[in-house]
């Protein structure tokens, strides 16, 4: 109940407060979320004042049909291997990380600072940052696969770009995984350790025993995070090479399908349906999954 | 699995392996004790890999300074080398041919002026729904979760904004990014104690004035921390611009960056320093609200 009166202005005060908030998140939050749905079915593009009409789920039928399916499906294998390397390279390196972290040797503090770093410094300068070390003609990665033998024109080059798109996708996110790692480690009650270290237990033994089970919860945030995130993403991705040499995944192609040439948005938001769809499905299956494996203390 | 819980007075002797684990200063005060050779293997392979960890994080932007103090000739001659012009004729040349003096207002106008009435609109939407003051409090609760999986919603703001007649406008721009998911606060609130509210009621104390003098600086700490995410959100973000500023004058540092790099093509030197002008501020905030993003970036995934 509100204490702070039962009649009149007092009672009405905290819905009027929420008036504004509420209707930003319906005009730009939910509404336009909603409103991807019925633009799925229409033929509605980005180009002013040209008509538009509902085509039912010809969208749809386009993406699954004959003549597109190679394309759709090597988008849909692109994103499925982006996401599913992304998220099990960031979440390896990321335990690996807190765990060496929560040693606390000396330097440690900095070191987890630098890690988290690329994620305050934004999709953008991570992206040109990372081009300019990727410049093909005498850059130092360049130069160094070119002392190992291996010539190749690096975010130029139709076999290379996508590894290196992935790899730098999971430079930039390894610090929110391994703060969280570091949340989960902090919170094992030291006594459990010391007690099996009187007991004789070895290093991996405590790891395998104590540390990682109690870690679980973690691992299921984790990798719900990323790889909800990881086939969200696009942005990196857009910077880098912007699909170009074999590197498009679904949501850039929702994007530019959205935004660049003919601007055909009816049919980028029934990719954002599939998309949804999509992200759906997998979370809901590895969530179950996750969840039958943790252990509760 | 099979534990069995120590009282915790029972103190563990000091074994090498604690030596170790709990950290430098014990190390320090035990260091007349010898290290087996083993742990001190360990330890070198620990250093070794923070070392690497270092180095794989620390590469680029070093690269990145060193190319942008070279010459352009310098650079052609030697692209990895180290520098040995310190010229900041890079910078300069990249400050004025990419006018990031009036980007780095755009940014600041942006963050601030989509942050500030976001802060105001999730402080009334949360606190009442974290006291369930209004009816349906857990409907609303909910439904901001639903809303964080449905769809995206680009397409639709899109031809929203361009509707309301707000595309290529400044004013729209900042409008798409007032709003914030109120959950971190909602979860915060929780701890406010509700015998405040009731004592301030029997003062006399209005509502608004409430959760304006009250409610708001006890909530600090989780405010400070969403603001500072919704600010380096806004000022990180490209795809928000490329789509709707159409006008060279309202690019944000992101957007005047990353056409930047479309007009200097393989000016390496140019483009580094370029690249650091916009990096600098953000780095400099980082160094100086490190706590809030590492503690923010803890509590947002656990809550």
């Amino acid at each position: 109940m509100n204490v702070f009166g039962r009649r009149g202005f007092s009672v009405a005060a905290p819905y009027l407060g929420m008036l504004p908030g509420l209707f930003f998140f319906a005009l730009f939050g939910i509404g336009p979320s909603l409103a991807t749905i019925v633009l799925s079915f229409t033929d509605i593009t980005g180009v002013p004042n040209t008509p538009w009409h509902f085509v039912s789920l010809d969208n749809y039928y386009r993406f699954f049909a004959l003549s597109n399916w190679r394309d759709s499906a090597e988008t849909l294998q692109r994103t499925f291997l982006f996401s599913g390397v992304s998220t099990i390279a960031q979440n390896s390196i990321a335990l690996g990380a807190a765990l060496l972290l929560n040693k606390r040797l000396k330097g440690h503090l900095a070191l987890r600072g630098l890690i988290f770093m690329p994620v305050v410094l934004g999709v953008t300068v991570i992206g040109l940052m990372w081009s300019i070390v990727l410049n093909p003609i005498g850059g130092p990665v360049s130069t160094l696969l070119a002392a190992l033998g291996h010539d190749s024109t690096l975010l130029g080059s139709y076999k290379d770009a996508f590894p290196l798109v992935i790899m730098v996708n999971i430079w930039a996110y390894i610090g929110t995984a391994m703060l969280i790692y570091l949340a989960g480690l902090q919170g094992i009650p030291s006594e459990l350790l010391e007690a099996a270290s009187i007991d004789g237990a070895s290093g991996w033994g405590k790891f395998r025993h104590i540390t990682w089970p109690l870690l679980t919860p973690m691992v299921t945030i984790n990798v719900m995070l990323s790889v909800i995130g990881s086939l969200k993403d696009y942005q990196i991705i857009y910077v880098l090479t912007n699909g170009a040499n074999n590197t498009s995944v679904l949501a850039l192609q929702v994007f530019n399908s959205a935004f660049s040439g003919s601007q055909q948005q009816g049919y980028a938001s029934a990719l954002s349906v599939l998309q949804f769809l999509m992200v759906l499905i997998i979370a809901l299956l590895l969530l179950a999954f996750l969840r039958s494996r943790e252990v509760k203390l | 699995m099979k534990l069995e819980l120590l009282p915790s007075k029972l103190k563990t002797p000091d074994t090498g392996d604690q030596l170790v684990s709990q950290g430098q200063k014990r190390w320090r005060s035990l260091r007349p004790r010898r290290l087996s050779s083993q742990k001190m293997l360990i330890l070198t392979l620990q250093y070794g890999a923070m070392l690497l960890l270092t180095f794989i994080y620390l590469f680029p932007l070093i690269y990145l300074i060193n190319v942008s103090l070279k010459t352009p000739a310098d650079f052609y001659n030697d692209p990895i080398g180290m520098t040995r012009t310190f010229s900041i004729g890079n910078y300069i040349d990249a400050w004025n041919q990419g006018s990031f003096g009036d980007y780095i207002f755009n940014s600041f106008l942006y963050s601030v002026g989509a942050t500030v009435p976001s802060l105001v609109l999730t402080l009334l939407m949360a606190f009442p729904i974290a006291r369930g003051y209004i009816k349906g409090s857990r409907f609303w609760y909910a439904l901001f979760v639903v809303a964080l999986f449905l769809p995206g919603s680009l397409i639709p703001q899109f031809q929203l904004i361009f509707h309301l007649g707000l595309y290529n406008t400044q004013i729209g721009y900042m409008l798409l990014h007032v709003g914030a998911g109120p959950f971190l606060v909602i979860a915060y609130m929780k701890h406010i104690p509700r015998e405040l509210d009731e004592a301030a009621a029997i003062d006399g104390c209005g509502y608004f004035r409430y959760v304006f003098t009250i409610v708001a600086p006890l909530a600090k700490p989780i405010l400070v921390t969403v603001a500072i995410f919704q600010l380096i959100g806004i000022w990180n973000d490209l795809i928000g611009p490329t789509i709707y500023l159409s006008d060279q004058s309202y690019y944000p540092m992101t957007l005047g960056l990353f056409t930047f790099f479309g007009n200097f093509g393989n000016q390496w030197t140019i483009l580094a320093a370029a690249t650091l002008i916009v990096a600098a501020p953000l780095v400099v905030i980082y160094l100086v609200l490190q706590r809030y993003f590492i503690e923010g970036a803890m509590a947002g995934a656990i809550k």
